[in-house]
């Protein structure tokens, strides 16, 4: 007659344990990704690598095309600086399309305000960043490229 | 000699016309919704188009919704998302406006000015007017402008569980600051 009352008890237990391990492993993946912040642009392998110019004109041929192919993607762009700006407390970095004043921008990552001070208009170097896509602006009659958490690429 | 007249008058009012708009591609403005339970939604743009007219006091910016950049991936994720900005069909915020009385403000005079800016924002395909004092600095012909006030997410058709629950303000506070060179 005992035998089943053991049964019984051994079952609440086991399911008790599973309860609370999946409560924890729940919690776990909660915790992740309500921490995880962004790491170092500077450690991530970029899906595209492009020139300046090409990549501004592949915006002004077709906006639809290039914001598919490089929205949300890491890209390197490559080409001489056009201008720096003060934006805040960062600088940003600018290639500018002579003819229609289209221009890629970016913002950069603060813990790299350091080496974007050493950069000149006129230097050519190669910038990694997260791409936002192209938006029209009204204001300049340019398309506006964007980038956030970029760096100097080596 | 005529022409020339003609052509230097030309170039005199067309300066002056273009001097009078300022442009900059640096903006920043930051929102802040975040709460006492959640200190994620809270994220900065530092490419915002921005645009005042000195002579008519006109006021205008357009910041690129993807380059908000927040700190953790998968607010950025729902962020973009078609549940809240959906960013992909409404890619600019964008404000049209003006200082209310150019009276309070001389973009020719180094000073600090306090002025009243009033215009509509647009957030999602829905525009609603805001108004907000923000403060003018100018110096040596460059022109700082600074604004901080709240909207309510509800204006503008943005509602979902999170605000509900308490982990994004109903109402975040934005800030702005543009340098007009």
């Amino acid at each position: 007659m005992t035998k089943p009352v053991k049964k019984t008890k051994s079952w609440r237990k086991t399911a008790l344990v599973g309860g609370l391990a999946l409560v924890v492993v729940f919690a776990g993946i909660y915790w992740y990704y309500a921490t995880e912040k962004y790491g170092d642009t500077k450690n991530v392998k970029p899906d595209y690598t492009v020139k300046a110019d090409e990549f501004i004109r592949e915006f002004l041929d077709n906006d639809s095309a290039a914001n598919k192919k490089y929205t949300d993607k890491i890209v390197t762009v490559t080409g001489t600086v056009s201008e720096i700006e003060a934006a805040d407390t960062t600088l940003n970095i600018k290639f500018i399309d002579s003819t229609t004043g289209s221009y890629a921008i970016f913002a950069f990552q603060q813990q790299h305000l350091a080496e974007t001070k050493s950069v000149k208009p006129g230097d050519q170097v190669s910038v990694k960043g997260s791409c936002s896509g192209g938006i029209y602006s009204e204001i300049l009659e340019a398309t506006a490229i964007s980038f956030k958490r970029s760096t100097l690429s080596n | 000699m005529k022409k020339v007249i003609l052509f230097l008058s030309f170039l005199a009012v067309a300066g002056g016309v273009f001097a009078q708009k300022k442009t900059t591609t640096s903006a920043t403005v930051a929102f802040d919704a975040s709460t006492s339970i959640d200190a994620l939604p809270k994220a900065e743009n530092k490419t915002v188009i921005a645009a005042v007219d000195t002579k008519t006091g006109s006021v205008a910016f357009e910041a690129n919704v993807k380059n908000f950049a927040f700190s953790n991936p998968k607010i950025q994720e729902h962020f973009n998302a078609a549940s809240w900005m959906n960013s992909d069909a409404f890619p600019t915020f964008t404000f049209k406006g003006k200082v209310a009385d150019l009276s309070k403000v001389d973009f020719a005079k180094d000073g600090t000015y306090s002025v009243p800016v009033i215009g509509d924002l647009t957030v999602k395909g829905v525009s609603k007017e805001v108004s907000t004092p923000a403060t003018i600095v100018v110096k040596n012909g460059t022109v700082n402008a600074t604004a901080d006030f709240t909207i309510k997410l509800a204006d503008y058709g943005i509602a979902g569980v999170p605000i509900d629950a308490g982990k994004v303000a109903k109402e975040p506070k934005i800030t702005v600051s543009a340098e007009f060179k």
